[in-house]
């Protein structure tokens, strides 16, 4: 009796089909236990309201459930590669490259591809909250550019895993990335140096709320000092001076 | 056969308003369709984006002081007029809204407190801040015993020229905001000593112990009031500053502006 169920798992075909049935009852626990694990983590307050997950819950779906599928399907064909090897269907090598090179690097594409996604959603989310106060058309611009930039940068990454040739487009990348940082520097130019100053100024109070100066052409009391600017306010005006301009010309004091 | 709702229908009839108080984001959206009525959220901060909104300065308890604040606000902002109806809905019971006044709206009953709130010279939060730190001293008091408190909040500037210090100022060089989370420990520690707290436009604490020397000169608060409010009154007559007081005998939390008392609030209430 014994023997004889040996005598069965020696055989190849036999071992095959153990080998498949392992592995889709593996693949199946597992992809359980990735979304159990990121539901346990909290991933739903995480990307609720995001436009990915509303789109999957349309589908009947949620992040959760398509990250611990993707598992699963992994899983899957890895024991169908495993199941196709037993067999003689195709011979080793063709199998090991397959499963130690081209398999892990899908996974880790699409799942970087997921990821970036659902990280962009967050981030248009996140950004278009902080906007929310301002009501201008114009700006509703802005998160929809982060989201697209993250989504490539993510589509970048995803290719690059699978073989890709992606120079040109890390060429593209590197020329956007370099054009922001050189806006953003020439747009926050003035705001960096009156806040060095402004640094210095709230640190070392050569001048405090109350005291009565002169900036230039501006002179009055000072009633509030900021990381940007000192409101200094005369009878009839108020003046709003960046500190750029109260550490360029000067503070006189008046006694 | 009549249900209670049938009853109830005349509550709900020729409703200019729906005053809607800390509602829960689904439930405010149930009203976003409503029609015949303007649908006003009074919450201290706009986060449901809503259309009309009135900011309360502190969570009242009490059903009726909310539905006053809450009209007085809207009448300012425009939201409603003089003479409108309106059916407010606020949570007394539980965490969900379960109680609803039909109001009628006259303007004879108008204190201020709304201006003092959104048209003075300080930020809005930081008023609230002010009043809820006067709020809680009131409240604690110093280790047990009752405490006064003057506090004038914006026009720094001015205030400064018009006062002296009473004693080495604990905030100078110092960048506290009475938002901050440890000026309600460090305020009970100075409220000890005599003098008014003077606090910027933004809520930056520029100076304790200060000694107010405005012109008192045409200041008319309520007989009664001790030197502490009659200061209170007198520099938000000669400033654009505002001025809230603890009141160290009856405990009560007063807020002055140009010269006149526009609130006056119990803190053992809220």
């Amino acid at each position: 009796m014994m023997d004889d169920v040996l005598d069965l798992v020696s055989q190849p075909a036999i071992q095959a089909i153990l080998v498949l049935f392992i592995g889709l009852i593996a693949g199946y626990i597992l992809g359980r236990l990735v979304t159990r694990l990121l539901n346990i983590l909290g991933i739903e307050g995480i990307v609720e309201g995001t436009g990915t997950e509303r789109w999957l819950q349309r589908m009947g779906t949620s992040t959760a459930v398509v990250i611990g599928r993707l598992v699963s399907i992994f899983i899957y064909v890895g024991a169908v590669l495993a199941f196709l090897l037993g067999l003689g269907a195709i011979d080793a090598g063709l199998f090991w490259s397959l499963a130690t090179a081209w398999l892990p690097h899908l996974f880790v594409a699409i799942f970087v591809l997921i990821i970036g996604v659902i990280i962009a959603d967050k981030v248009e989310l996140l950004v278009s909250e902080r906007l929310q106060g301002i009501k201008l058309p114009e700006v509703s611009l802005i998160p929809s550019v982060v989201k697209y930039s993250l989504i490539f940068v993510a589509i970048l990454i995803a290719l690059g895993q699978v073989g890709v040739h992606v120079l040109a487009l890390l060429v593209l990348l590197i020329v956007y990335v370099l054009g922001l940082v050189l806006f953003t520097l020439v747009a926050l130019q003035d705001f960096l140096a009156s806040g060095a100053a402004g640094i210095y100024l709230l640190l070392r109070e050569p001048y405090t709320i109350g005291d009565e100066v002169v900036v230039g052409e501006a002179s009055g009391i000072v009633q509030e000092i900021d990381v940007f600017v000192t409101y200094i306010e005369s009878d009839e005006v108020e003046y709003i001076v960046p500190n750029r301009q109260v550490i360029r010309e000067g503070i006189v004091r008046k006694r | 056969m009549s249900s209670v709702s049938e009853r109830f229908e005349r509550l709900f009839s020729n409703v200019d308003a729906v005053f809607l108080f800390d509602p829960s984001s689904s439930y405010f959206e149930r009203f976003e369709s409503i029609e015949d009525a303007a649908v006003i959220v009074v919450s201290p901060e706009n986060d449901l984006g809503a259309d009309n909104h009135v900011s309360l300065p502190i969570t009242f308890e009490d059903f009726d002081d909310r539905v006053h604040f809450g009209v007085e606000g809207a009448l300012d902002a425009g939201y409603v007029d003089d003479g409108d109806t309106v059916v407010c809905a606020a949570s007394v019971f539980d965490d969900e809204i379960d109680t609803v006044g039909r109001v009628r709206i006259s303007s004879k009953a108008h204190s201020g407190v709304y201006d003092l709130l959104v048209n003075s010279r300080p930020d809005e939060t930081v008023i609230r801040d002010v009043i809820e730190l006067a709020i809680e001293l009131g409240k604690k008091g110093q280790k047990g015993s009752p405490v006064g408190a003057l506090f004038v909040v914006g026009d720094a500037g001015k205030v400064m020229n018009k006062s002296r210090p009473l004693s080495y100022n604990p905030f100078e060089k110092s960048h506290v905001n009475v938002g901050d989370p440890i000026v309600k420990v460090m305020l009970k520690e100075f409220s000890r000593l005599d003098g008014a707290f003077v606090i910027s436009d933004s809520g930056k604490i520029v100076s304790a112990y200060r000694y107010l020397e405005p012109s008192a000169e045409g200041v008319d608060i309520p007989k009664g009031l001790g030197a502490r409010h009659m200061a209170a009154g007198a520099i938000t007559r000669d400033t654009n500053a505002i001025a809230i007081v603890l009141s160290e005998s009856d405990g009560l939390v007063r807020a002055f502006k140009a010269g006149d008392l526009v609130l006056e609030i119990d803190p053992e209430e809220y």
